[in-house]
């Protein structure tokens, strides 16, 4: 089999018989500290491997879309083949590893809403932090992608975090990556394991690769508890989280906005003489019943076209925001 | 003949329609409700849609009623030759669906308008427009979006095709920017289809139909639209 690319743990062979897909190997490396620290730990590649099958497949079932295709045997997965975006999403829920370095904060503080970073990903740079604006600037995605990434990745917190809720469990924070298919198919991609993830039990012992980060025990043993509580885990419990986007509908420019003129001149009227031109459109806020994917992406296109804006007159704009 | 007066939720014209077309000789106007579907339509030959306010006008005028399933049917009829008339809303629905071309926006007033308005007829000889042509005749409109609007790529074309029976004049039959009641481009009151067969119109012929409402000036639009359907 042609090796198609080698990571620090993972190796991904090209799928002899279909172009598209490929197979993905998960060696017994394990790697902190920015690649600093380094060891073969037998067996580790296998329990990752496990850990990544039951999640993609436990989130393809919720209904986001992942490259995952199915189990082979060995610590190998059949994956949809993609090209892999250049940024690394992190979404945390609680303070740990370098976020509390980075800011001076307490391991364990609850962060009041899920936080979604970027870092580019980029062993050279040391994977640097990374504001959107400046993603978009240089040219590392789409501003669409981006708001895309986000809203997948606030998704897959939702679903994560209430399946490791069920064994009493935290999800702490996790790393994604996103990985574009042939037909332009923006899919969750990479691995999702204690490699990835930070996972507190009760007391807030760790059941993730910060064992083996912190020298805090034997990361088998970690990965093996994790694996069995997630097979312990009822998916069908946790309830699909309705999403929601808007469409905004805006007059064309050139295009007389009366409603935004009557609106000015009673603006003017109250004093408000700073103001220079108004014009009215619309916001659609819909509520999706399942996650975001590409395919309902294009969905939201073709209902802008079809219904919700008139393309003679108006401009439609599908925000993830 | 047979002709369907489509009433959509919302739409409110169509006795007015029904009433006009039924004293017109060889006219078999009925009502069918849009919730019919397609088989509401089996027996016409022809079709009205009046006037109203479709699903509260809410989108945009005639949006929402743009995508029931009954206007597959109508499209169908229009393929088919037969002639579909589209009054103030429905002229609204049938630029929705793209029977008709163009768009009709806010009144530059941004003011329901109702009143009585003139209208040129063009020298041009359309199904609609028999017998009429070049007259000046006298109409009520009633609607807060008849601003009538299209690309130049489509205007030209109308224009060139003889597909714009109607345009906003005075009393004398000048077209001018003080008789445009809502800001239509080109003081565009109706437009045609290119086969000839649609006609949308934002003034409402059977308002002026008989005596007693103040004008007959639109009696002839319905005559020849029946005199179509046969």
């Amino acid at each position: 089999m042609d090796i198609i690319h080698e990571g620090k743990v993972k190796r991904v062979f090209q799928e002899p018989d279909s172009p598209e897909r490929v197979i993905i190997e998960f060696t017994d490396t394990v790697t902190a500290g920015d690649g600093k620290k380094r060891q073969v730990i037998e067996g580790k590649g296998e329990l990752a491997c496990r850990m990544s099958e039951y999640l993609f497949g436990y989130l393809e079932g919720k209904g986001i879309d992942t490259h995952y295709v199915k189990p082979l045997s060995g610590a190998r997965l059949l994956c949809r083949k993609v090209a892999i975006y250049p940024i690394e999403v992190v979404c945390r829920n609680i303070a740990a590893g370098s976020f509390c370095r980075r800011y001076g904060l307490e391991r364990g503080e609850p962060l009041r809403r899920p936080l979604v970073e970027f870092f580019v990903k980029d062993d050279s740079l040391h994977d640097p932090l990374i504001a959107k604006d400046s993603i978009i600037l240089l040219g590392l995605l789409e501003e669409d992608v981006l708001q895309f990434m986000k809203s997948v990745t606030l998704s897959a917190n939702y679903y994560l975090t209430e399946l490791f809720r069920q064994q009493e469990l935290t999800l702490v924070d996790f790393k994604l990556e996103f990985g574009s298919t042939k037909d332009g198919h923006v899919v969750l991609a990479d691995e999702l394991s204690g490699d990835t993830m930070r996972v507190w039990d009760n007391d807030s012992t760790s059941v993730d690769k910060d064992v083996f980060r912190e020298d805090k025990g034997d990361l088998i043993e970690a990965y093996t508890q994790l694996v069995d509580s997630l097979k312990m885990t009822r998916p069908e419990d946790v309830s699909l989280r309705p999403e929601t986007v808007k469409v905004i509908v805006d007059p064309k420019g050139g295009i007389k906005n009366p409603p935004g003129e009557v609106t000015k001149k009673a603006l003017v009227r109250l004093g408000f003489s700073d103001v220079e031109e108004v014009r009215v459109g619309k916001i659609f806020k819909i509520q999706l019943k399942r996650p975001l994917t590409s395919e309902i992406l294009n969905q939201l296109r073709m209902m802008s076209v079809k219904l919700l804006s008139n393309p003679i007159s108006e401009k439609h704009e599908v925000s993830l925001d | 003949m047979s002709i369907a007066v489509i009433r959509f939720p919302g739409t409110n014209n169509e006795d007015d329609v029904l009433r006009a077309l039924a004293q017109i000789p060889g006219a078999k106007p009925y009502l069918v409700q849009s919730r019919k579907g397609l088989a509401g339509l089996k027996d016409a030959d022809g079709v009205v849609i009046p006037g109203g306010f479709s699903y509260g006008d809410y989108l945009r005028a005639g949006a929402v009623a743009s995508v029931d399933v009954i206007v597959e049917g109508i499209r169908d009829l229009a393929e088919d030759g037969k002639p579909v008339l589209g009054i103030c809303n429905g002229f609204q629905i049938l630029a929705e669906t793209g029977i008709l071309q163009g768009v009709l926006l806010p009144n530059q007033s941004a003011r329901f308008v109702c009143k009585w308005v003139y209208l040129k007829v063009s020298e041009q000889t359309t199904l609609f427009t028999e017998n009429i042509e070049n007259a000046v005749l006298r109409l009520p409109i009633a609607h807060a979006e008849g601003n009538y609007f299209c690309p130049e790529e489509q205007l030209v074309p109308l224009w060139d095709e003889g597909r714009i029976p109607f345009t906003y004049c005075d009393s004398r039959g000048q077209v001018t920017d003080d008789a445009n009641p809502n800001g239509s481009i080109d003081n565009i009151a109706g437009i045609i289809n290119q086969k000839g067969n649609v006609l949308g119109m934002m003034p409402h012929p059977e308002r002026a139909s008989r005596p007693l409402l103040g004008s007959t000036d639109g009696l002839q639009i319905l005559e020849n639209f029946v005199r179509a359907t046969k």
